[in-house]
């Protein structure tokens, strides 16, 4: 499939490598040569110098044959516009990248419909949805919901004298009975292991597994964490990120403080929040930090523009002690940087909205997708449909391909999670998570036809 | 300043006053004071006439003259509105004629007449519409039906609506003014047959219908409400509500929005602290004289909240404390965008979180507080008008009080006077009473309280601005 991406940014350059890694013919658009060139340098795609709102730059990248538009860069109104004033064929999709609060103000929804686009995406928002579930799961790194939140894949690593750390599968298995422990994969020194029974636990290993609401907290103890709640979380930063996640805690009960460096946008953000409290600071100001408590927090988040002043102000609240701290960091470079300081927890708007473009790249029977920083892997969610070759057949007796495996069924109503087991019957209307790398991703939605 | 052009204006308006002098003349002929009204008639047309010929026809108005329309066109509708009171005689002196006239337009309600019943008809009917005429403001009036202010109808609409800032419900402020003025005949239209239903004569119904919408207080009865069954009483409480809410809310609500109140930050303290205060009210009463009537506490503090002045009960004579709690209300007053006066609600309400907000500072000295008022935050530049506003109010309030306690007056009287007369309520407290009048405290009391009640109902900067010399200087010209 022939994709057009508008937009070489960071948000950009990741939908573009995930969707050429998977074998479509991308095509890159973008007003500046120089981000233009690095892109080349870097991945298997084409690309077009212009602006995306232009109709004749679009034709020349090939709209006419494309079966899916991307319009991500940073600017809102250039998105729309872009997918407003393509002439392509009926079959093409139309993602528009919005990321403005105020297009989704209470009551004034934009509807995708008018501006000729087929799916919304907001980039920032899912980060910010991201990090408050991040902060809900106290210690985990990594998190991908499914099913409107009743089943989440987390990644966590396990603390050195946690209560499985130094056993087998098999023997915590053994140990709790049903093991809420249904982990899909282990980061251990940089690679990734599928885990049998067999594989053994070590303090400092990256478990990726599933849980749903109710075996969370049993399964973060496993790993060495207290299960708490957040209620005061200081953010550093203004960005649309900082803004939505102040939002969002706002719906949770919780208390934000925000420092922001800019005083005009902290007295913008002042007037449209209504339970933050909003400092004019330098989230790098140590003093200010401590009097305002950066000890004291449930959870520091660090989501300026900077990398550097994040990386930096994380450091200083998380040996403040702040209890939990979560760090954006946008450079890919810098993640095994951040890690290397202590900096477990990061989030990166290219993630997120590469997650939030690749649900829509793959439609038909998937109903969910996520993709994680550390491991090259996807967690995907399909619908069982009738005419999937699985259809009324037991796991154990069907072959998936390498490279992946089942993390979780969901049946019925979203509520009714289950782990896999050998015996159980894929039936129509069943939800099916499947956890691959990328070699297997192909194969995989084969199985699942719409 | 053109005052040629002001004048033109002022001379529509006092003709208009003449033309609300008609009904009253009409009533008069039956009772054989014809003659006095007659008189009254005359002389304010005639006045009128000649300001209306004499000046140029065509006026075009700036903001600055706008504002002195409204400042000259209360002061000659209100000089024009004593006449009927000196020429029927029943006022003993012009002073006290002058008092009932402001008292009147300004829907204040305080009476210089210790027995009403004694009252021509025609002059109970014309205290009763000249509450009705200042409720919406004359000017407002004047906006929606005189096509001649067109122009700079805008500025004279922010001048006599009270209230921080009046969003307009049509771009056309005429169209607006219409619109207001509909929605207050309607609910007039609606309390006056509600009345007769509950089997009020026709005339008590008029009368009472056009006081309690206009938030007045002017009643045919010396016992006010007390003289009418409880069924009445309630109904008056729910318009004295109405007439103490933003207008604009009303029209909403009509229009279908039927949350238009609830919606509404100022609507939901407004009635949350009337429904308060008449609570703690009652309790208070019941505790201190057994008396457990919660019908007495809810009207009169509504009536005090709206600054309407209606009494059913002598609240001069309950416990202190419930006196205190009267007095703080007449402080706070309505809604902006009512027909009711005082500080206003939004203005009370925006001054405490505005000081909740610097005691916050003190903790968090690099915060960025932003004053709001339900969602909607306020801008700096109100923020400092409304404490302007309070300055001025609290200020006023002192100087009136010092003036009337040199008279000769007591502490309380002299407070709550100032106070009730600034915030357009009618009775005060110790010789003011509900169960007195004013028509005792004497010539210069009559005029102090009538330039407060002016000063309230304008909310000061309209008539502030006259004794400003910079105001009659050329357009953008220094004194």
């Amino acid at each position: 499939m022939r994709v057009i991406v508008v937009g070489a940014g960071e948000v950009g350059y990741h939908v573009a490598e995930r969707l050429s890694n998977e074998k479509h013919d991308v095509v890159v658009v973008d007003v500046m040569p120089e981000r233009l060139e690095y892109v080349q340098n870097h991945l298997d795609v084409a690309v077009v110098e212009g602006s995306g709102a232009n109709p004749s730059v679009l034709e020349e990248a090939g709209i006419r044959s494309a079966g899916l538009l991307t319009a991500v860069t940073s600017i809102d109104e250039v998105n729309l516009v872009c997918c407003m004033s393509v002439r392509g064929g009926k079959k093409l999709v139309k993602v528009a990248r919005v990321s403005n609060p105020d297009f989704y103000a209470d009551g004034a929804h934009l509807k995708p419909e008018s501006f000729g686009v087929d799916v919304m995406i907001n980039p920032e928002r899912e980060l910010a949805l991201e990090t408050i579930r991040l902060l809900e799961a106290t210690a985990a790194t990594d998190i991908a919901v499914f099913a409107g939140g009743v089943v989440q894949l987390v990644g966590v690593p396990v603390v050195d004298d946690a209560p499985i750390a130094g056993k087998t599968f098999a023997e915590v298995g053994a140990e709790v009975g049903t093991t809420p422990l249904l982990t899909v994969a282990i980061r251990r020194g940089g690679r990734t292991i599928v885990p049998s029974g067999a594989t053994g636990i070590v303090g400092g290993d990256h478990l990726y597994f599933v849980a749903t609401n109710e075996t969370m907290s049993q399964a973060l103890e496993m790993c060495g964490y207290t299960y708490t709640t957040v209620h005061r979380v200081m953010i550093a930063g203004g960005s649309h990120e900082a803004y939505y996640l102040a939002q969002l805690l706002q719906q949770h009960r919780g208390q934000a403080i925000m420092l922001v460096k800019e005083r005009d946008r902290a007295q913008e953000l002042a007037e449209k929040l209504h339970n933050a409290l909003v400092l004019n600071g330098d989230a790098t100001d140590v003093e200010l930090l401590e009097l305002e408590g950066v000890g004291g927090v449930d959870a520091f988040v660090a989501l300026t523009d900077r990398d550097e002043t994040n990386i930096l102000s994380a450091l200083l609240a998380k040996h403040a002690g702040a209890r939990q701290v979560v760090t954006l960091v946008n450079k890919m470079d810098y993640m095994p940087l951040a890690k290397m300081v202590g900096l477990e927890t990061a989030v990166s708007p290219r993630l997120s909205a590469a997650n939030a473009i690749l649900r829509y790249v793959r439609r038909g029977s998937v109903t969910s997708v996520a993709t994680f920083k550390d491991i090259d892997a996807e967690a995907i969610a399909f619908k069982v449909s009738e005419a999937s070759p699985l259809k009324g057949r037991r796991l154990a007796d069907i072959e998936f391909p390498p490279g992946s495996i089942v993390a979780a069924m969901i049946r019925g109503e979203e509520a009714n999670a289950m782990v896999p087991r050998g015996n159980h019957v894929l039936l129509p209307g069943d939800t099916a998570i499947l956890f691959a790398l990328p070699e297997a991703v192909g194969p995989v939605t084969e199985l699942f036809p719409p | 300043m053109n005052i040629r052009e002001v004048l033109h204006i002022v001379g529509a308006l006092l003709m208009w006053a003449a033309v609300s002098m008609l009904p009253p003349t009409a009533l008069a002929f039956t009772e054989g004071m014809a003659a006095a009204w007659i008189l009254s008639v005359s002389v304010t047309a005639t006045v009128g006439g000649a300001l209306w010929l004499f000046t140029p026809q065509q006026v075009s108005i700036n903001r600055r003259e706008g504002i002195v329309v409204v400042a000259l066109g209360w002061l000659s509708v209100v000089a024009a509105g004593s006449l009927p009171f000196i020429f029927t005689g029943t006022a003993p002196t012009v002073a006290g004629a002058v008092f009932e006239s402001v008292s009147g337009f300004t829907t204040t309600g305080a009476t210089i007449f210790a027995v009403i019943e004694d009252l021509p008809r025609s002059v109970m009917l014309w205290r009763s519409i000249s509450h009705w005429l200042g409720g919406m403001g004359i000017i407002v009036l004047g906006v929606a039906v005189l096509p001649l202010i067109g122009m700079g109808g805008a500025q004279l609409f922010r001048a006599e609506v009270p209230g921080i800032a009046t969003d307009r419900l049509k771009p056309r402020v005429a169209t607006t003014a219409r619109l207001l003025w509909g929605v207050y005949a309607l609910l007039t239209a609606t309390a006056a047959v509600t009345y007769l239903a509950l089997g009020m004569s026709l005339f008590d119904a008029v009368n009472h219908a056009m006081s309690a919408l206009a938030t007045g207080g002017f009643s045919t009865k010396t016992a006010s409400l007390g003289a009418f069954p409880p069924a009445i009483q309630w109904v008056t409480i729910v318009f004295m509500l109405f007439a103490g809410t933003n207008f604009t809310l009303h029209y909403r609500f009509l229009t279908g929005r039927w949350n238009s109140f609830f919606r509404d930050a100022e609507w939901r303290w407004y009635a949350g602290v009337a429904l308060m205060a008449a609570m703690t009210v009652f309790v208070a009463l019941g505790l201190s004289t057994g008396s457990w009537v919660f019908r007495d506490s809810a009207f009169n503090v509504v009536s005090i909240i709206s600054t309407t002045g209606f009494a059913t009960a002598d609240f001069g004579a309950w416990p202190d404390f419930t006196q205190v709690v009267l007095l703080s209300l007449m402080f706070v007053g309505a809604m902006g965008g009512s027909t009711g006066g005082g500080f206003k609600m939004a203005r009370a309400v925006v001054v405490l979180k505005h000081a909740a907000s610097e005691v916050r500072k003190v903790l968090h000295p690099r915060a960025l507080i932003v004053t709001k008022l339900g969602r909607s935050p306020i801008r700096a530049d109100i923020l400092a008008n409304v404490l302007a506003f309070l300055a001025l109010y609290v200020v006023t309030h002192g100087v009136g009080s010092l003036l009337i306690a040199a008279s000769g007056h007591d502490l309380v009287t002299s407070l709550s006077a100032a106070l009730a007369a600034m915030s357009s309520i009618g009775p005060g407290l110790g010789e003011v009473g509900p169960a007195s009048n004013y028509g005792h405290i004497g010539a210069f009391s009559h005029v102090i309280l009538s330039a407060l009640m002016l000063l309230g109902r304008l909310e000061f900067y309209t008539l502030l601005v006259l004794v400003i010399p910079g105001t009659w200087g050329r357009p953008g010209g220094h004194r």
